[in-house]
């Protein structure tokens, strides 16, 4: 299922996401990898689940193995594709495959750097950027490589994008954003947001755009977590005030703390966007407990 | 100029074999301003080869100050003219210069064993007597013309062509927090420009055919041939 079709419906969609394993899934289908357990989670709370690709620039599982993985366990995926680690002919051809394993829903990203991963001294590809990225991703849904040829059966997939609310100059990431939707960008996912003012800036800009935006959190699990953050994750903040009440709390009562302090943040900004996309790097257990806090249900989850 | 920096001293006398004759040839443009190659840096590259018992039977560093190595008529003449004994007695000849310089000494010698004494770091501005900055990466196709002239091949550590990504933070690059985002730079020169209009229109693939190396140039008073895999793009200087 696509999850366009359910924002043209008026839903408000709900993501989460899972990262693949650093490792192999093993031939024994009955063993569940760590993304399938984190999906399982999930099940009845959300309408998909993003897979991440080598996130971090760390090298792990495809992104499209844990995709069918899901797919096969009737979760719906959605299958991150950064421009990395590939050239044109091979993001082409991945998309193509995505499609082929019945994966409906891609979302586009450049990725990030090499030199933040496991494998610095890897050579980064880029041939493309997010935006060419969309664009031809578009004409390969309507039948065509990039060069013009025909294709023998065309992919029917849904190509989402993203975009970072907390950039500065904002004007500058709404170009690329305004890029990205030319480009045939669908819908979109924010990064992790954290500051009322940094969403309704980006809100009032974003929303005249007319692509359905999907607001970005990730799970606040600790103060430390919120300092490595602000150190070390490029293109986003975390308020002091979040690190501090999260450090409000013994570490035992940290879940139930996160789940109140993001689904009230959801709570208090869900009608300015049509989805939330909650990045719950592994604590999947805690999205129902906020998904309540937030008075958010999933009208249609996925089976 | 291309930018160069000396290997290590233990590499290079690692380069050597026992009782190698080894000729020391410097630059005399790019390796003299980066002090990796010029007059001063190759005298003493030979002093510090023989102090470690290298067998070094000669140096020089072809032309006056500002003379590049990699030209090769002139290189080949005061090899093949001027320090014609030494050479034929050297078995290789360490070259303090970029990789161009390497070969044009290959070249100038016939076909001699070479050893590089440098790394060649990049193409770049020179800013100052003792900076020189990376501003362009030689790609084949200029696409600054929309850029305000701040090339996003170069600046931007994702050569990304459509604006930036989403990673920068106070207006530093994800990849190192004392590097400016190349997008932020040419967002901020096109708006004090009034141009922002520049880098709104989308921006197609680059074209790596031109990227693609060795590439060659056929040059003429008013003509040029440009050749890569994208094929032979011959250029006019005149109406």
């Amino acid at each position: 299922m696509k999850i366009t079709e359910l924002l043209e419906n008026g839903s408000f969609v709900v993501t989460g996401e899972v990262g693949p394993v650093k490792g192999a899934i093993p031939r024994d289908a009955s063993f569940l990898p760590p993304c399938a357990k984190e999906a399982e989670s999930l099940r009845g709370q959300v309408h998909a689940i993003n897979v991440t690709d080598n996130q971090s620039a760390v090298m792990k599982l495809g992104s499209l193995a844990a995709c069918v993985r899901l797919k096969e366990l009737g979760h719906e995926p959605i299958y991150q594709i950064t421009c990395r680690d590939r050239n044109r002919i091979a993001l082409q051809s991945e998309i193509l495959t995505a499609f082929s394993l019945g994966v409906d829903n891609m979302l586009l990203l450049t990725g990030d750097h090499t030199h933040l991963g496991d494998h610095k001294e890897a050579k980064p590809v880029f041939d493309l950027d997010s935006v060419q990225l969309c664009r031809i991703a578009s004409e390969l849904l309507q039948g065509k490589d990039m060069v013009g040829n025909d294709l023998a059966f065309k992919p029917e997939m849904c190509i989402g994008a993203v975009v970072n609310p907390n950039f500065q100059p904002l004007e500058l990431q709404l170009m690329k954003m305004r890029k990205k939707i030319d480009a045939g960008a669908q819908f979109f996912q924010t990064q992790a947001v954290y500051d009322d003012r940094v969403i309704d800036d980006f809100v009032e800009a974003a929303s005249k755009l007319g692509r359905p935006v999907q607001m970005g959190v990730v799970l606040l699990k600790s103060p430390q977590m919120g300092a490595y953050m602000n150190q070390n994750v490029s293109g986003i903040t975390v308020p002091q005030s979040w690190i501090d009440e999260i450090g409000s709390v013994d570490k035992t009562d940290r879940k139930k703390k996160t789940a109140e302090m993001m689904g009230r943040f959801i709570r208090r900004h869900k009608s300015k966007f049509q989805g939330v996309h909650i990045m719950p790097l592994g604590w999947t257990d805690v999205v129902p407990m906020i998904l309540e806090e937030a008075e958010v249900s999933v009208q249609q989850a996925a089976a | 100029m291309h930018a160069t920096i000396q290997k290590p001293i233990e590499e290079i006398v690692g380069f050597l074999r026992p009782d190698e004759k080894v000729f020391v040839v410097g630059c005399n443009n790019c390796a003299w301003k980066c002090h990796s190659g010029g007059q001063e840096e190759t005298e003493a590259m030979a002093e510090r080869l023989s102090r470690r018992g290298a067998n070094v039977v000669g140096y020089t560093v072809p032309g006056p100050q500002g003379m590049s190595l990699c030209k090769l008529d002139h290189t080949r003449k005061v090899l093949q003219e001027d320090y014609s004994e030494q050479v034929r007695e050297a078995d290789s000849f360490l070259v303090l210069g970029c990789g161009q310089g390497v070969h044009t000494v290959i070249d100038a010698t016939d076909g001699g064993m070479v050893h590089p004494g440098c790394d060649t770091i990049f193409g770049g501005e020179t800013v100052s007597e003792s900076e020189i900055n990376e501003y362009c990466s030689l790609c084949g196709e200029c696409v600054i013309e929309f850029t305000g002239g701040l090339c996003p091949i170069t600046l931007c550590a994702k050569n990304l062509l459509n604006g930036p990504c989403g990673g920068a933070e106070n207006g530093k690059c994800e990849v190192d927090a004392e590097r400016d985002c190349g997008w932020i730079l040419i967002y901020e020169r096109l708006k004090a420009m009034g141009r922002l209009d520049l880098m709104e229109p989308y921006q197609k693939p680059k074209n790596h055919a031109r990227w693609s190396r060795p590439r060659s140039l056929k040059v003429s008073p008013h003509e040029a041939t440009f050749c890569s895999q994208a094929g032979p793009i011959t250029v006019s200087n005149q109406d």
